[in-house]
């Protein structure tokens, strides 16, 4: 009997089982024990048993109640000291939470990034390219440019970016765009070494990934073949002064290993690896910012180029020397570039202007037509662009409408002394175009391009449609 | 030409030596100081849509802003406090509520 009552009144166990307070159980107990007790003096004197045995029994229950009295007194104790406990629990349960909370928002907040530090970004583009006279229409892929930028510290940062195209029959073409190091040398000075896209101008360094770019394609003459410089391998130092409380004074000076003959008389910028002669390039860009969104820029650069051989090193025909041809060695000339451009950037337009001439002095090269080492007269390209864009943003209530960018370019290549250039390439170009912008870089376009070849008067109109994405 | 071309390397050689030094010895950008915060956003607003159109901070998180932020440091020819406070600014600004 005993045991049930126990089990009863055990704190938890008893508590839930029967939804009632240990005293409350406690008290039930005893009305039951004194009960019994009643019963069975009733009993004992029924049976009238002797004194001894009605002593005992008092005895066993004395013994029992005092029993019971000692477990209320440890269960209370007990039950006490765990409500205690939990209270105890549940504040410092509050305070882990506090902790945690502030530790999330501290984390997120100020935790220190690790000293190296990287970011994938680039870009890519697709498109389609409908012409009005002669010629395919073509689905084009246009490119996809990963671009990959690791940073030690605010020491120094490796930029390089990769260019995948497929050509014409499908083939997958890769390029070094750029590979360099970026030494953060002092707030207004950082040192660049490797191969970097060429500072000359501002569509080649800053406007020509197709995110960025307006129209989506080169203007005459800042693309491959044109006065513009591709890039160079070098030093370059570069950097912004703050002049007074807005304006700012920036520059980017360049040694490189210059510009090389190429195979059709025209002058190869693009990048080379190895010098081919003892004199290195030198130019750069003065930009001077008023204000932040109005740029002027000056451009030069001054290199020299040597002429081409007819053959690979070594593999001439003894032969065919014979005493009345006389043959001229390719000589060394050189090359001057000078250019100017502008930027305003203000709310919804977007200004640009940009001119850029190359003088290459007369120069002893291979002439592909003539078969052999020849006198190239100087040679001059001139090649300048206006764009105006226009962002929507602020006409009407429609966030549809705010989207639309329409934007006009028209620009001229010139091209003297290489006919065969100027034939193929000089040209005046009208770009018209509507940019859809989903995402700050993210937009379709659809363009109308008018090329005018200087040379036969050809006129070529080409629709383009292109979706571009820099992630 | 020989004479600045040495000029130049010279100057980028010991540049590079002392370099590091400077650059070391510069404040991290600080995204919990509001004086810094609000010099970034302005700073953001006229320097970051000069070639391209302004990316929304929400874009990256603190680590690529970082990194994005100082390739525009040379890409922009922006002067490197400048560049602390965007950072700043950025990395306050772009956590998602
Ligand atoms: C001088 C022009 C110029 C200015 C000013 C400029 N950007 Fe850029 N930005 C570029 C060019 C160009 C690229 C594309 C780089 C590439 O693909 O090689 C670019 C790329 C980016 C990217 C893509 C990721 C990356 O690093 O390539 C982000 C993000 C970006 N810029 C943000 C900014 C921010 C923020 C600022 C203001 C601090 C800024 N830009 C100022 C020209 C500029």
């Amino acid at each position: 009997m005993g045991g049930t009552v126990l089990q009863l009144i055990r704190p938890g166990k008893g508590n839930s089982m029967m939804g009632l307070k240990p005293n409350r159980i406690f008290l039930s107990t005893l009305t039951f024990i004194a009960l019994a007790f009643f019963l069975s003096i009733n009993s004992v004197r029924a049976q009238e048993p002797t004194n001894q045995e009605l002593l005992d029994r008092i005895e066993t229950l004395e013994q029992e109640l005092q029993y019971f009295r000692e477990s209320l007194a440890t269960n209370t104790a007990r039950s006490e000291q765990a409500e205690e406990r939990a209270e105890a629990a549940e504040i410092k349960a509050e305070a882990a939470a506090r902790t945690a909370e502030n530790a999330v928002n501290t984390a997120s907040a100020v935790a220190p990034l690790p000293d190296t530090k990287w970011h994938l970004a680039g870009y890519a583009d697709a498109g389609a390219m409908f012409r009005t006279n002669g010629g395919d229409d073509t689905f084009a892929f246009g490119h996809f440019n990963p671009v990959f930028l690791f940073q030690y510290k605010d020491i120094v940062m490796f930029e390089g970016e990769l260019e995948f195209e497929i050509d014409e029959d499908g083939n997958t073409e890769v390029a070094l765009e750029y590979a360099q190091l970026d030494f953060f040398l002092h707030d207004n000075i950082t040192l660049v070494v490797g191969k970097f896209l060429s500072p000359i101008g501002q569509f080649k360094e800053r406007l020509h990934p197709t995110w960025i770019n307006k129209i989506g394609y080169a203007p005459a003459g800042f693309g491959h073949d044109g006065v513009q410089p591709g890039g160079d391998v070098g030093i370059m130092v570069r950097g912004g002064v703050p002049v007074g409380k807005r304006s700012m004074f920036t520059y980017s000076l360049m040694v490189g290993n210059g510009p090389r003959m190429g195979h059709e008389g025209n002058i190869s910028f693009e990048g080379f690896g190895k010098d081919d002669n003892q004199n290195k390039a030198f130019g750069g860009r003065i930009g001077f910012l008023p204000v932040p969104y109005l740029e002027l820029g000056f451009s030069f650069l001054k290199g020299k180029i040597d002429g081409l051989h007819g053959e690979e090193e070594g593999d001439a025909h003894p032969e065919s020397i014979s005493l009345d041809s006389f043959e001229f060695e390719p000589s060394t000339a050189t090359v001057k570039l000078w250019g100017a451009d502008a930027a305003y950037t203000r709310g919804p337009w977007d200004f640009r202007f940009e001119y850029l001439k190359s003088v290459r002095d007369p120069i002893y090269s291979f002439d592909e037509e003539e078969g052999e080492v020849a006198l190239l007269p100087e040679m001059t390209l001139t090649a300048w662009y206006v764009q105006l864009a226009y962002r929507l943003s602020e006409i009407g209530n429609s966030s549809f409408l705010h989207k639309f960018e329409p934007v006009v370019r028209y620009g001229k290549f010139n091209i003297s002394g290489n006919h065969h250039l100027e034939e193929a390439n000089a040209q005046t170009r009208l770009n018209i175009g509507l940019n859809y912008w989903i995402a700050p870089s993210l937009v379709a376009r659809i363009g109308y391009e008018r090329r005018k070849f200087l040379e036969e008067g050809l006129v070529e109109k080409i629709i383009l449609l292109q979706a571009a994405y820099g992630f | 030409m020989n004479t600045l071309k040495n000029l130049i390397l010279t100057a980028a050689l010991s540049g590079m030596i002392a370099g590091p030094g400077l650059a070391y010895a510069q404040a991290a950008p600080d995204q919990t100081d509001p004086a810094q915060i609000a010099r970034g956003a302005k700073a953001w607003a006229d320097q970051c849509g000069r070639c391209h159109n302004v990316r929304a901070p929400a874009e990256f998180n603190d680590e690529d802003w970082y990194v994005a932020v100082a390739h525009m440091r040379v890409r922009g020819n922006i002067p490197g406090d400048v560049i602390r406070d965007i950072q700043a600014f950025l990395m306050a600004s772009n956590k998602k509520k």
